[in-house]
């Protein structure tokens, strides 16, 4: 049985890892700034599984973690996209390129 | 055969699941498709943790993420219509998640975490209000609080950008 549990923990972990690594494809590799929010989240998606199959220790606190990590991301997005359609109604682009050179 | 058993199968099939639903978002071109698929993969993810014992977590990804936080994207996306021309740097995106990935598999298989799964007891759901009362009561209030503060500051954020 233990076996089982540890072939279930290395699956887990092996698959959040890839999840995370596609992420973090999708953040370097694109320039739109709503296209690298979603790959945000999809390294997020990959975090909450690895961070609660490595709590699996202590269910109830991995519990907590999960629901605190949870709203907090929840509260993350809706910002992140405000700012977002602040900044597409101000300049009418999308492009994080655009957002430097302003910068710059 | 019982169903504890399946549980590796089970657990396998939806990780494939869960790593092309990640796939498609990165690679989908329409931005609201890519959205509705980040709210597939959230869901897979949902029934992962379910699947290895985290009912609770997995009702709050549903109701909390899937149902308000990811279709909030998608309503956004939708209404404003971003759909442009998109510029790619493919061979730097695939350096950057080979190496995390390779990274985070050497730290993991390297260090022997994965030992450290074990199926988690069950949490009921009182016995979970029970603790977030007791133990987390000032850590829920502070959560409220920053929740009610982010929809004002997400409202007051998008009415200042205006047109030049």
């Amino acid at each position: 049985m233990m076996a089982l549990d540890t072939l279930t923990g290395a699956v887990v972990m092996v698959v959040s890892s890839v999840i995370m690594g596609i992420g973090a494809y999708g953040v370097a590799s694109s320039r739109s700034l709503f296209r690298q929010v979603l790959s945000i989240e999809v390294i997020f998606n990959g975090l909450l599984l690895l961070v609660l199959s490595l709590l699996s220790f202590n269910a109830i606190a991995a519990t907590y973690f999960g629901i605190l990590i949870i709203s907090s991301v929840a509260a993350e997005i809706i910002v992140v996209v405000a700012i977002i359609v602040a900044y597409l109604r101000s300049t009418g682009s999308l492009s994080s390129d655009e957002l430097e050179e302003e910068r710059a | 055969m019982h169903m504890y058993t399946m549980l590796p199968f089970f657990t396998i099939a939806l990780g494939v699941a869960s790593i092309a639903a990640a796939y498609y978002v990165v690679k989908i071109k329409d931005l609201v498709y890519a959205s509705v698929m980040l709210d597939v993969l959230a869901s897979i993810i949902a029934s992962m943790l379910a699947l290895i014992g985290y009912g609770i977590v997995a009702a709050f990804q549903v109701l909390i993420y899937v149902g308000a936080a990811v279709m909030f994207i998608i309503i956004t996306i939708s209404m404003i219509g971003a759909r442009g021309k998109e510029t790619k740097e493919p061979f730097l995106g695939f350096i950057t998640g080979t190496f995390l990935s390779i990274a985070i598999i050497i730290i993991v298989m390297g260090g022997g975490l994965f030992k450290l799964y074990a199926r988690p007891g069950y949490v009921s759901p009182s016995q979970a209000a029970a603790g977030l009362l007791s133990h987390y009561f000032p850590v829920i209030v502070l959560i409220i609080i920053a929740q009610a503060a982010t929809i004002v500051e997400a409202i007051s954020i998008s009415k200042r950008g205006e047109k030049k």
